[in-house]
C-alpha cells in the first residue's frame, strides 16, 4: 500500500516537474526573446525597427499565449486573450501594438516570470533531491504518507497561480473581449438574418406576383370580353347576329371564379406574412386556435404571455408560424396523438416548446418545413433546438430575443 | 393579324388567346418559357408579338430579352411587351432601337380590351405604344427645367403624345378640338426647344428622347 503511495506522489511530482521544466523553457526562451525585442526597440528609435515591431508584439503574444495554455492545461480553467487586433497599414500596426496594454502585461510577465520560472525549476530538483531520501526512507521503509514531494506539486501551483494573475488580461480589456466576441456574432447573426429577410420577401413578391396579380389581370380581361360582348349586343343590328349570350355567362362565371381564386391567395400571402389571427386574438390566443385545428390533443401551456406588454409583431408571427408547422408535422409525420406547447414570457425574450409523443426521428435534411422554421427564427437573431431521437418523442425548443 | 404570344402563365396565355382569337385574330404560337420565344419569332414572322417581361426558367427579363434580340434580328418586327410593373429602364431599353413598332404596356391594361386591342394595332402598325405609368415616371423623374413652363393642359397632351397617341386620339381624350390639339401641341415643342414634327412615331421619339435627356 505504501509502494502505490509512494509510486502515486512520484508521479504526481513527475508531472509537476515536466511542467516546471517547460516553464523555465519558456523562462530561457524569454531570454532570447529580450534580445530580440531590445533589437527591435532600439532599431525603432531610428525608424527601420518599426517594420518589424508588430511581429515582435505577435510573437510575444505567441508566447504568452503558449504560457496560458501549458498553465490551462495544468488548473483546467482557461486563461481569456484579449488583445487588440493587429490590422489596417503598417503604420496602423504599430499604433495598435503600442497602444495595446495586452503589449506591457505580457511584457511584465515576460520579466518576471524569467525569474520565477527558473527559481521554480531550480527549487523542485531540489526537492527531488530531499525528497527522494526522506520519502523514500518515510513511505518506503516507514509506509508513511509522502511529505516533500507533494510540495513539487505545490511549486506548480505557484507558477499556475502567478501566472495567471500576470497573463489574465485587466478587467476592461476582458469586457471589451467579451463584446468584441458579441459584435462579431452579431454580425454573423445579423447577416443571416438579413438573408433570411430577403428571401422572405422575394417570397412574398414572388407569390403575389404568380399568383394574385396574374390572376386579378385575367379575370379584368375576362370582364373586358364580356363587356364587349354586352356593348355588341347592345349594337348589334337587324340581320346581325348578336354574340352568344352562353359565351358572356361563361366569361363572367370564370371571373368571379378567379375573384375568388384571388382573394384565397392574397389570404394565403397575409397569413405567411402576418397571420390576422394574431391581431385579433394575441399569441396565446392564436397558439390556442392552432391547437384546436391542428387534429390533436394539444395542452397550451401560459407562462406569463398573456400578461404585460405583447411581444413585437414579428416575434409573435414567427413563434405562431414555428407552432404552427411542428404542430403541423407531429400531426402529419410522427404519429402522435398528445403533444404540448409551452409559451413563457423570459427576460431576453419569447421562449417556447413544443413536444409531441411521437416517434421522433425527425430530421431536418428531410424537408419536414424544420429548415424553414430556423430560418424564420434564424431571422430574428433567435435559436432553435430540435431533439428528436429515434423513438421519440420530439421537442422543439425556441428563444426569440425581444423587448418587452 | 398572326401574333405569337410569350407568356409562362397558363391563365393569362388562356387569357391572351382567347381575348386575340374572339376578335379574329391569329394566335400562330405560344411560348411558355424564354428559350422558346426567338425561335417562336423567327419561324412564324407573326405581324405582331405580345412577349411577358418575366419568363422561366430564371423568372428575371428573358422576355425583354428575347424582344431586344428580335429586334435586332428582325428590325420591323413589331413587339408588345406586357410586364406586371413598369420599369423606366425597360422602357429605355425597348426604345433604345427606335420607337417604332414598340410598346411597352401594364398587364393590367389588358382588361380594357378595346383600349389594348388599340394599342396593339398600333404597334403592329408601326406605332408606339407606352403605359401612362412609364410616361408619369419620365414626367416626375425630373427635376425644375422647361417642363415646368407647361400648362396643365399643355403638360396632358405632352403625356397622351408619349404614350403613342395620334391627333385624334388625343382631341377625343381630353374632349378638344383638332385645332385645339395642334395649338397645344405646338406650344409644347415651342416650350421645350424641339424642332416641330409629323404626327407620326418621330414626334413620339423626338419627346422621349427629350424625357430620356438627363
Amino acid at each position: 500500500m505504501a509502494r502505490t503511495e509512494l509510486r502515486d506522489a512520484l508521479a504526481r511530482a513527475d508531472r509537476a516537474s515536466m511542467q516546471l521544466l517547460m516553464g523555465a523553457g519558456m523562462a530561457l526562451l524569454s531570454y532570447v526573446f529580450v534580445a530580440v525585442l531590445l533589437f527591435t526597440v532600439v532599431a525603432s528609435l531610428i525608424v527601420i525597427g518599426l517594420g518589424v515591431l508588430p511581429e515582435t508584439v505577435l510573437l510575444l503574444r505567441r508566447m504568452a499565449g503558449a504560457k496560458r495554455r501549458q498553465v490551462g492545461r495544468w488548473s483546467g480553467a482557461e486563461i481569456r486573450e484579449a488583445y487588440t487586433p493587429l490590422t489596417g497599414t503598417l503604420v496602423e500596426r504599430v499604433r495598435k501594438a503600442v497602444k495595446d496594454p495586452g503589449t506591457y502585461r505580457d511584457l511584465r510577465w515576460l520579466v518576471v516570470h524569467f525569474v520565477y520560472g527558473l527559481l521554480l525549476l531550480y527549487a523542485a530538483l531540489l526537492l527531488w533531491v530531499i525528497g527522494a531520501l526522506v520519502d523514500g526512507v518515510w513511505c518506503a521503509l516507514l509506509g508513511r504518507r509522502a511529505v516533500v514531494l507533494p510540495l513539487i506539486v505545490r511549486l506548480a501551483d505557484l507558477d499556475t497561480r502567478w501566472s495567471t494573475a500576470l497573463l489574465k488580461p485587466s478587467p476592461e480589456a476582458e469586457r471589451n473581449a467579451e463584446l468584441a466576441e458579441r459584435v462579431e456574432e452579431l454580425t454573423v447573426t445579423r447577416a443571416g438574418a438579413v438573408a433570411a429577410h430577403g428571401a422572405e420577401l422575394r417570397r412574398i413578391e414572388r407569390d403575389l406576383h404568380d399568383g394574385t396579380q396574374a390572376r386579378l389581370v385575367s379575370l379584368s380581361m375576362r370582364v373586358g370580353l364580356a363587356r364587349r360582348a354586352y356593348d355588341k349586343q347592345i349594337a348589334a343590328g337587324p340581320g346581325e347576329a348578336p354574340p352568344d349570350p352562353d359565351v358572356v355567362r361563361k366569361l363572367l362565371a370564370d371571373a368571379q371564379d378567379q375573384a375568388e381564386e384571388a382573394l384565397t391567395e392574397l389570404r394565403h400571402v397575409v397569413r405567411g406574412i402576418h397571420p390576422p389571427i394574431l391581431t385579433d386574438r394575441g399569441l396565446v390566443g392564436a397558439v390556442r386556435a392552432l391547437a384546436a385545428g391542428s387534429g390533436l390533443d394539444v395542452t397550451v401551456r401560459d407562462d406569463g404571455v398573456e400578461d404585460g406588454p405583447r411581444a413585437p409583431a414579428a416575434v409573435e408571427a414567427a413563434a405562431y408560424f414555428v407552432v404552427a408547422e411542428a404542430l403541423t408535422n407531429a400531426a402529419k409525420h410522427s404519429g402522435a396523438r398528445r403533444a404540448a406547447v409551452e409559451l413563457a414570457r423570459g427576460a431576453a425574450g419569447l421562449r417556447l416548446h413544443v413536444s409531441d409523443e411521437g416517434s421522433g426521428g425527425a430530421d431536418e435534411s428531410g424537408g419536414t418545413g424544420l429548415l424553414g422554421m430556423r430560418r424564420r427564427v434564424a431571422a430574428l437573431d433567435g435559436t432553435m433546438e430540435v431533439v428528436s431521437p429515434a423513438g421519440g418523442p420530439t421537442r422543439i425548443g425556441v428563444e426569440l430575443p425581444c423587448v418587452w | 393579324m398572326r401574333v405569337v404570344i410569350a407568356e409562362d402563365n397558363a391563365l393569362l396565355r388562356e387569357g391572351l388567346v382567347l381575348l386575340l382569337t374572339s376578335v379574329g385574330h391569329e394566335v400562330a404560337a405560344v411560348a411558355a418559357t424564354g428559350p422558346e420565344v426567338l425561335p417562336a419569332l423567327l419561324e412564324h414572322r407573326p405581324d405582331v408579338a405580345v412577349l411577358d417581361v418575366r419568363m422561366p426558367p430564371g423568372f428575371r427579363d428573358e422576355g425583354l430579352r428575347a424582344a431586344l434580340a428580335a429586334r435586332e434580328r428582325l428590325p420591323e418586327l413589331p413587339v408588345l411587351v406586357l410586364s406586371q410593373y413598369v420599369e423606366e429602364t425597360y422602357a429605355a431599353e425597348l426604345l433604345g432601337a427606335g420607337a417604332s413598332g414598340v410598346g411597352y404596356l401594364l398587364k393590367d391594361r389588358v382588361g380594357r380590351v378595346d383600349e389594348f386591342l388599340d394599342a396593339l394595332e398600333r404597334v403592329a402598325a408601326g406605332g408606339t405604344a407606352l403605359d401612362p405609368e412609364v410616361v408619369t415616371e419620365l414626367l416626375t423623374r425630373r427635376g425644375t427645367d422647361p417642363l415646368d413652363s407647361l400648362t396643365p393642359r399643355e403638360r396632358e397632351a405632352l403625356h397622351l403624345m408619349a404614350e403613342g397617341r395620334d391627333n385624334a386620339t388625343i382631341g377625343a381624350l381630353m374632349s378638344i378640338s383638332d385645332r385645339a390639339v395642334s395649338k397645344h401641341i405646338g406650344n409644347v415643342f415651342l416650350k421645350l426647344g424641339l424642332p416641330p414634327s409629323d404626327s407620326g412615331h418621330r414626334r413620339v421619339l423626338a419627346v422621349l428622347a427629350y424625357l430620356n435627356k438627363a
